[in-house]
């Protein structure tokens, strides 16, 4: 860990770059965890039960799917600031504020990609599980492993999205060296410092990170894929 | 075994006024009787209500009318194959062994060995079950039915994309299974061939009624319905041509 250490500091100035990415990836690892549980569930629950105004729902989901990060970050703001609803939480300008933003940004993400997912796969695994005898809790089961890639994947684009945002972040953790600066917004910092050069390997870096994940995301698709005999 | 005044066994599954309309085609059975421990063959045209009718036993479609009466089976206990099976995302042996887990069930690695070098497919236990061909998918859903042994099994096409000697290999085992432990089959077909050799009942499907049933010699060969002629002289030309073949 040292050496890592040492590497970033050797290649950055002082604006906290090895804690913006430690920042950064514990704050996407959380956010996309916790919205990975919240996404998938509520996009196979919108998928398998029938209530009125199902539709609307779907189209609200959709609209926050691409919902811009900003205003999110605005309305956590205002919710956990001090005189706000949730200010007694005491999350604003941490971590935990910045997990929360997050979350909120990418939990739409993963239940419209999982509701999408579903509403194709789900009839075919629903009718075979019934063929096989299988009871409402193992047929749950089976659906979710049956769209085991597919799931893989929007975490992957929800965890893409998280990485990659700044808005949100530069509202509710408000940029502190060391303690809720990420990748992002210390590129933000360094561009306003005038450190171009360092701002952009900075990018380069998060765009390496961004590479890999895309790359795992194909993978996984191409998992699935391969060796189907259509 | 206990038989009824209406000369039915209690365990027969009856189907008692059955309706399901989907979009313009309606099915409409009126009274159906699919007696415990034999092997019955749905016959008829395509778009004819075959399908349909499993799929209502199967409990997949709701009806919109009527009722069956399973005589003591669960859905549980049933099971159904169709012409394009649903193949988990798994291997041969993940996709033949589900039905077992499920039911808690430790599978027998000999039987299954056993199971699967019969159709020719001992070293792909580990394959990836879509990998597979269409004929070779069409056995192992057979056989993934076939498995935990229920006691109603509806194949629905299942037989007609497999080359002839596996087709000959099923029918044998069906027989098999027949003597040992007679369980309930209703097989589905537009191919006559499959089912005259193994059906102890036939019921002829046409417009979405059942318009005979009884024997396969009663209803193909002695019955006067125009459905049934026609059907039977484009069969037979069928099978002329393949036999010129």
């Amino acid at each position: 860990m040292n050496m890592i250490e040492k590497l970033v500091s050797s290649l950055f100035s002082d604006v906290g770059v090895y804690d913006a990415i430690r920042v950064t990836f514990c704050m996407s690892v959380c956010s996309t965890l916790i919205s990975s549980v919240i996404g998938i569930a509520l996009g196979l629950a919108l998928e398998r039960f029938r209530f009125p105004g199902k539709r609307i729902v779907v189209r609200i989901n959709r609209t926050l799917m691409g919902v811009p990060p900003v205003v999110v970050g605005l309305v956590v703001y205002m919710l956990i600031m001090r005189r706000g609803p949730l200010g007694f939480l005491g999350i604003l300008f941490t971590v935990r504020g910045m997990i929360l933003a997050q979350t909120l940004i990418i939990t739409p993400i993963i239940c419209g990609m999982t509701y999408s997912y579903a509403v194709k796969a789900a009839p075919a695994v629903r009718v075979f599980a019934r063929t096989m005898g299988a009871s409402r809790w193992q047929t749950s089961v089976l659906l979710v492993k049956e769209m085991k890639y597919e799931l893989y994947f929007a975490m992957i684009s929800g965890f893409g999205r998280s990485i990659s945002e700044v808005g949100a972040v530069m509202l509710v953790g408000g940029n502190i060296k060391g303690n809720t600066r990420t990748m992002t917004t210390a590129i933000a910092l360094l561009k306003s410092q005038g450190i171009f050069h360092e701002g952009l390997t900075l990018g380069l870096l998060l765009l390496a990170m961004a590479f890999v994940i895309q790359c795992m995301a194909d993978f996984l698709r191409k998992e699935a894929q391969e060796d189907e005999n259509y | 075994m206990r038989i009824t005044e209406e000369g039915r066994r209690p365990l027969d599954m009856r189907i008692l006024n059955l309706e399901k309309r989907i979009g313009d085609f309606q099915l409409k059975i009126d009274d159906l009787t699919i007696e415990e421990g034999k092997i019955h063959g749905f016959i008829g045209g395509n778009g004819s209500g075959k399908t349909t009718a499993a799929k209502l036993i199967m409990d997949i479609l709701r009806p919109d009318a009527g009722r069956i009466e399973y005589g003591g089976l669960k859905l549980s206990d049933i099971t159904m194959t169709s012409q394009r099976p649903y193949l988990l995302h798994d291997t041969v042996y993940a996709n033949l062994v589900y039905p077992l887990k499920i039911r808690g069930i430790k599978p027998q690695e000999e039987r299954i060995r056993e199971m699967l070098a019969m159709f020719g497919m001992q070293d792909k236990a580990r394959q990836y079950a879509r990998s597979l061909s269409s004929g070779e998918q069409q056995k192992l859903s057979m056989l993934r039915a076939m498995i935990f042994e229920p006691k109603l099994l509806i194949i629905d096409e299942t037989l007609s994309n497999m080359d002839p000697e596996s087709v000959d290999k099923f029918e044998e085992m069906i027989l098999d299974i027949q003597r040992k432990r007679p369980v309930t089959w209703i097989m589905i077909s537009h191919r006559l061939s499959h089912l005259y050799r193994l059906c102890d009942r036939l019921h002829f499907f046409a417009r979405g009624r059942v318009i005979a049933s009884g024997t396969g010699d009663g209803i193909l060969f002695e019955s006067s319905e125009p459905e049934i002629r026609r059907f039977m002289s484009k069969e037979m030309i069928a099978g002329k041509k393949e036999t010129q073949e």
